[in-house]
């Protein structure tokens, strides 16, 4: 290899590289990424129902399988197996039945009719954060509602990012009689109270996670295609774009090749705080009760519950700072990724 | 018009309308340029001069048809015909879609060479993205094309993984002529390519050019404001005012023997190491340039012509063959 071929970085490289040595947003990254990740396995980590057991020499996968009765494994209960009463009694037995139960053994869902349960436990070994008016375990409720409140932030910012983009994006560029139309429609839609509009529509028809991320997407595409309507409008009249042109490139090539590269840098920094106004409109909505169906675990409806039972003190206090750290998480990445991208205004602000 | 004719612009006029009020309507229009005529031969220079906004980038851009992007509901007028082989193609009239094919035939440099240039692409694959759209090579074709291109300009092969902001203007500007000549084209129309770069280098930059011209056997229409330069470059001068030609000819002729009022103002404005015409008496232009939005009766130059005539502001002035191949557009200089 020649000497002087150094390592060309682009210039979002430039900025990941510098954004890496912003430990604060970095670690939150990192932290909220693991987090995350780890969310989508919750079943197998926080569960009432078995990894795998062994019973009579039959091996059975009850996180995978699901319901199996109490009867199957020789349980006198009714309804479904309580595992971890068979673990213990097996346990005990040592009969050549064994039971490998989920690091943390109770369901969001199991309430005061599971075996054992009790309304307001406070915190302790077996309930870390103590169970609800219900007799569900907080803690359970919490990691699942991390999962539900992530997911609905990123899918509604992602969906706006496309429909901005795409809506957006083309007013920008073509400009015209397109843009002036979708400008009127778009003065109209911003005029209409859409907190009202969400309580009315989930008022009417039962709300569910897609529904919920479809009304909200409804009233907030406006934003980012603002956004991307003014950058593609800057960057269409350069004159890379024009040299794009003159040799032939297509529209879509334009808009997609050269133009949207060069608009990231607003849809970036915005990202995380994008995603902050996400978690919290799910909070708000769930809060009012308009939001996701019980029982889902939810942090507004936990919230709601622990603002009716102020005295429960873990009934408030868990589902606050998981919020509260989640979103101070975020705002951090967001404060990073905004320094990486644009070092001089940052430091002016501070 | 010679069989040598390369591109013949008859009549061009590019007007943008300015919309207003309420309900956006046209409230006037800007004759950026208003029905021009002028040549360019094969292998030929053309340099064209004016004060600023007299409308030379828009018929440079007229003239690759990329005017509509930015101003979609602008008017053409006129034809601007090219002679690519057999084939006569007037982009003035055909749709973007049909010019596709054709556009590898006549490129630009641009004046700006921070913004010609994407940021995002690697010298790279801005050389190579012309040659993806028309030609067949291979990527390991064009990777060799590429470096060929890039030594062609001065720039070392090498750079070729390097983003533009690893360059300086001047690079920048080289990578932007290689981009140009990437696919081999008929015309060049370079846009002041060399105002926006250090005075040390604009000589560089200009003699390179004059070399890949020779060894291209491409036709440029060169753009600028310094007339001893496009003197010094030129087949042919046009001088432009307020969307008009007022003088077109040969480069000695226009430059030496100027026959408008307006050429004989702006070259006595014009330094002159030449000791000979050191006793040129310079002519000082009265008043401001009228805005191309309003402009005059007649011939558009009469409010600061130094010989005006009352005939002036009733017609506009024929642009006339006055000698040959030099055209005028004042009757009173005949
Ligand atoms: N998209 C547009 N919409 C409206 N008016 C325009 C547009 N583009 C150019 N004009 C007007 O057309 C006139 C000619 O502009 P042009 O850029 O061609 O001038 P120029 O001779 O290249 O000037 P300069 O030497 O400053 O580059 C100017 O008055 C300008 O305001
Ligand atoms: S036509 Fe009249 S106003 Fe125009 S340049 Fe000639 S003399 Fe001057
Ligand atoms: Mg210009």
């Amino acid at each position: 290899m020649p000497e002087n071929q150094e390592i060309s970085l682009s210039i979002l490289k430039k900025r990941w590289l510098k954004f890496k040595t912003l430990k604060r947003g970095y670690y939150s990254f990192i932290l909220l990424i693991i987090l995350y990740t780890l969310s989508w396995f919750l079943p197998l980590l926080i569960n009432n129902r078995a990894l795998v057991l062994s019973y009579e020499g039959e091996m059975y996968f009850p996180v995978l399988s699901g319901y199996h009765t109490g009867a199957e494994f020789g349980q006198d209960v009714p309804g479904e197996a309580v595992y971890r009463q068979l673990q213990a009694t097996w346990t005990e037995a040592d009969n050549g039945n064994w039971i490998i139960m989920p690091v943390y053994p109770y369901s969001p869902y199991e309430d005061i009719t599971a075996v054992g349960n009790k309304m307001y436990d406070p915190p302790s070994n077996t309930h870390w954060l103590g169970t609800d008016n219900t007799g569900r375990d907080v803690f359970a409720r919490l990691c699942y509602a991390f999962n539900i409140s992530i997911s609905f932030a990123l899918v509604l910012t992602i969906l706006n990012y496309i429909i901005g983009v795409i809506i957006g994006g083309s007013m920008g560029y073509f400009g015209g009689k397109f843009d002036l139309f979708f400008q009127r429609i778009i003065e109209i839609w911003s005029s209409l109270p859409m907190l009202f509009v969400i309580i009315i529509i989930s008022s009417i028809i039962r709300p569910s996670f897609f529904l919920l991320i479809f009304i909200y997407t409804i009233v907030n595409w406006i934003g980012m295609t603002y956004l991307m309507r003014a950058e593609f409008y800057r960057e269409k009249s350069k004159d890379y774009v024009a040299a794009a042109l003159s040799m032939g490139q297509t529209n879509f090539k334009v808009m997609f090749k050269h133009i949207l590269p060069n608009s990231l840098v607003p849809v970036i920094t915005y990202f995380p705080f994008a995603v902050v106004g996400g978690i919290s409109a799910l909070v708000g909505l769930d809060y009012l009760g308009f939001g996701m169906p019980p029982p889902t675990p939810s942090w507004g409806q936990m919230l709601d519950v622990g603002l009716q039972n102020i005295s429960k003190w873990w009934m408030v206090f868990a589902p606050v700072s998981a919020q509260f750290v989640t979103l101070i998480m975020v705002v951090f990445i967001g404060e990073a990724v905004r320094e990486a991208f644009d070092p001089k205004v940052y430091s002016r602000l501070r | 018009m010679s069989k040598n004719t390369l591109v013949d612009i008859k009549n061009l006029s590019v007007h943008f309308p300015v919309h207003g009020g309420v309900f956006s309507k046209r409230v006037a229009t800007v004759k950026a340029v208003d029905g021009i005529n002028f040549s360019i031969d094969r292998k030929q220079i053309v340099g064209m001069v004016g004060e600023s906004g007299c409308g030379k980038t828009t018929v440079g851009r007229a003239m690759i048809n990329i005017l509509r992007h930015v101003a979609p509901d602008v008017e053409i007028g006129g034809s601007i015909e090219y002679h690519f082989g057999d084939e006569v193609v007037d982009f003035a009239a055909l749709s973007s879609r049909e010019i596709r094919k054709y556009r590898s035939r006549v490129q630009m440099i641009f004046q700006d060479p921070y913004a010609s240039l994407n940021p995002r692409m690697t010298v790279a694959q801005i050389i190579s993205e012309p040659l993806q759209l028309h030609t067949n090579m291979t990527k390991q074709e064009q990777t060799e094309r590429v470096g060929w291109l890039l030594d062609k300009v001065g720039l070392q092969p090498e750079q070729a993984r390097r983003y533009p902001h690893e360059f300086s203007g001047g690079q920048r500007q080289r990578v932007g002529i290689a981009r140009a000549l990437a696919t081999n084209p008929d015309l060049i129309i370079c846009d002041e390519p060399v105002s926006a770069l250090d005075v040390s280098i604009q000589a560089q930059v200009i003699n390179l050019m004059m070399d890949l011209q020779d060894e291209f056997d491409v036709s440029y229409l060169f753009i600028a404001h310094d007339l001893s330069v496009v003197e010094h470059i030129s087949d042919k001068i046009a001088v432009m005012y307020l969307g008009d030609m007022a003088e077109y000819g040969n480069a000695q002729e226009v430059y030496h023997q100027p026959r408008h009022p307006y050429s004989k103002a702006l070259l006595s404005a014009v330094p002159l190491p030449d000791p000979s015409r050191k006793n040129r008496k310079r002519i000082v232009l009265q008043g401001d340039v009228p805005t191309p939005l309003n402009k005059p009766s007649g011939c558009a130059f009469r409010t600061r012509c130094p010989i005006a005539q009352p005939a002036c502001a009733e017609s506009k002035p024929e642009f006339k063959e006055q000698a040959k191949d030099h055209f005028v557009a004042c009757p009173i200089v005949e």
